[in-house]
């Protein structure tokens, strides 16, 4: 069995990222049809109480909510942060999701936590460092886990590998799942100039748990991951290949900075939707 | 490099105030360590990460302290930032504690209403994802003897922020969010003020207080028992703490009675 029959992971259908912004009219005002599913960004719920804690016990009344974290640093060379751990594992016990996820990258160095998404080297030497490091997050946390692909602006000359051998064989070690950012996928491709369908194409179909989608800004002479914006047309084309090549697999739209109101982001959703059933119907 | 020395050096770049792009050694750097692209020198592809590291930082400090950041103005609110950091650079996986310290800074500094400003910004931070509490029980309290009361505690709620402040920075605080205009700020004059920040269903006040009452919530705060505090304030409390006690009761700010 794979990866995903193993663990039993669903197809949870399109969903959206849950930001406070839109509590109202998911936690009270009942959603869209077209959200079958929420993620939400972990380590803004690893507090005491409040509305926050109090909109997602709601939301987890009614719908799966997947954790995803930022801050995890699996990559890091510094210690992972047992304190962390206990709190996301509370967590995902709370809301008792088929799978958590975060990057596959580093957060912390030098005794500082830098809060972004920064690059691996794709090294056997950095590939040697996080495999252990999975394996003790997922038996942790004791639910499957998931790292996810980041939008990189730099690469650098120790890498031995592309970036997909280097997940895929990081996954396979670590026995994880992926968390496919097609957006990330396109924009790291622009920023290095690599073939972004050989990506799609080279990654192991049967560990992809779920796709993320959304927005970036052209800088000019960099695509950036703002997640600001409705998803390009040729993330659309990319999500549609990948489709094609996994099968219909947990569809997510984020949508972080210019946050617009719900209705237009349940429509970004129903598009997943229609991409996702012309690609794998 | 090692993966070690990689991510040292990372770290090294971001928190540079200045763009390392026209930088000699961190460039020489850079065409060791980083490929470049067609379109960015390695040290620009690195550069674009410290202007992001920076980016985010003052972003996330300006939605905690966003009447500070009205009062200085961008360029003076981002230098404040820079300094901020370079004191206590962030340590903490969530961005929510970035700005735990800067009332603590603010206070060393040579304008002591920003620091009365931060002290009220930050309070309502905390209040907000504060542990929720249940309401006070009104049967429990009727069931406690009268001889009781004296040796009784309160348990305040967890969202509870008491400063007592130099400048009646909260009322700056309330007025700039009431101006939909947003017109410049005026700053307060010194005044002493005893306030009291706290949460009830979710939504975030601030209550003035007087002195006396400020001080005898503060001592009950701190674990003294309703006689001891009383004792130790003197005066005419004993015939106001019944009073006090049912206002602070109908603002949630009680959620418990022990005896």
């Amino acid at each position: 069995m794979n990866f995903r029959e193993r663990h039993r992971i669903p197809d949870l259908g399109v969903g959206v990222g849950f930001r406070p912004k839109h509590a109202r009219d998911v936690v009270d005002g009942g959603g869209s049809r077209d959200v079958e599913w929420y993620e939400i960004v972990s380590e803004n719920y690893m507090v005491p109480g409040g509305r926050l804690m109090d909109d997602l016990a709601k939301l987890r009344e009614r719908y799966t909510v997947i954790p995803h974290g930022v801050c995890l640093s699996i990559g890091a060379v510094e210690k992972l942060d047992e304190d962390y751990l206990a709190r996301l594992k509370k967590l995902v016990r709370s809301l008792d999701p088929p799978y958590f996820t975060d990057h596959l990258c580093f957060c912390k160095a030098s005794g500082l936590d830098l809060h972004d998404l920064l690059p691996m080297p794709y090294t056997k030497e950095a590939i040697e460092h996080v495999v252990p490091r999975i394996r003790h997050v997922q038996s942790t946390v004791e639910k499957p886990f998931a790292l996810e692909n980041v939008s990189s602006y730099l690469s650098y000359r120790s890498s031995q590998m592309p970036e997909w051998e280097f997940l895929a064989e990081l996954a396979e070690r670590a026995d994880c799942g992926i968390l496919l950012d097609v957006n990330n996928v396109y924009v790291s491709a622009f920023n290095h100039g690599f073939d972004a369908e050989k990506f799609i194409d080279a990654i192991p179909a049967e560990r992809v748990v779920q796709i993320h989608l959304a927005g970036h800004t052209d800088k000019g002479a960099y695509l950036l991951d703002t997640h600001s914006d409705h998803v390009k047309d040729e993330v659309w084309a990319l999500y549609e290949r990948a489709m094609r090549r996994i099968g219909k697999v947990s569809t997510l739209i984020e949508w972080d900075e210019q946050i617009p109101t719900y209705d237009v982001l349940a429509k970004e959703a129903a598009l997943a939707r229609a991409h996702r059933e012309k690609a794998a119907p | 490099m090692k993966l070690r020395d990689l991510q040292k050096t990372f770290a090294d770049a971001l928190v540079l105030r200045e763009s390392i792009a026209a930088d000699a050694t961190w460039s020489a750097l850079g065409e060791t360590e980083f490929t470049g692209s067609e379109r960015l020198s390695p040290i620009e592809q690195l550069d674009v990460y410290r202007e992001q590291f920076w980016l985010r930082h003052v972003k996330c400090l300006e939605e905690d302290f966003p009447v500070i950041a009205a009062l200085l103005g961008a360029e003076a609110f981002e230098k404040l930032v820079a300094d901020y950091l370079v004191a206590h650079p962030p340590k903490h996986f969530q961005l929510r504690h970035l700005g735990a310290s800067l009332a603590d800074f603010l206070a060393r500094g040579d304008d002591p209403l920003l620091a009365d400003l931060a002290r009220v910004e930050w309070a309502y931070v905390d209040a907000f994802d504060a542990a929720d509490a249940p309401p006070l029980d009104a049967n429990a309290v009727a069931a406690i003897p009268e001889d009781a009361w004296p040796g009784a505690r309160l348990v305040l709620h967890p969202s509870l922020q008491r400063l007592r402040l130099a400048h009646p920075a909260h009322e700056m605080r309330a007025a700039w969010w009431a101006d939909k205009e947003r017109r410049p700020i005026e700053r307060a004059l010194p005044a002493e003020a005893c306030v009291v920040v706290y949460r009830l269903k979710f939504l975030l006040y601030a209550e003035s207080m007087e002195p006396l009452a400020f001080d005898m919530l503060d001592r009950l705060a701190r674990g003294e028992t309703l006689g001891a505090a009383a004792e130790a304030l003197g005066g005419d409390v004993e015939e106001k703490i019944g009073a006090w006690f049912t206002r602070w009761s109908a603002l949630g700010w009680i959620s418990e009675v022990r005896v």
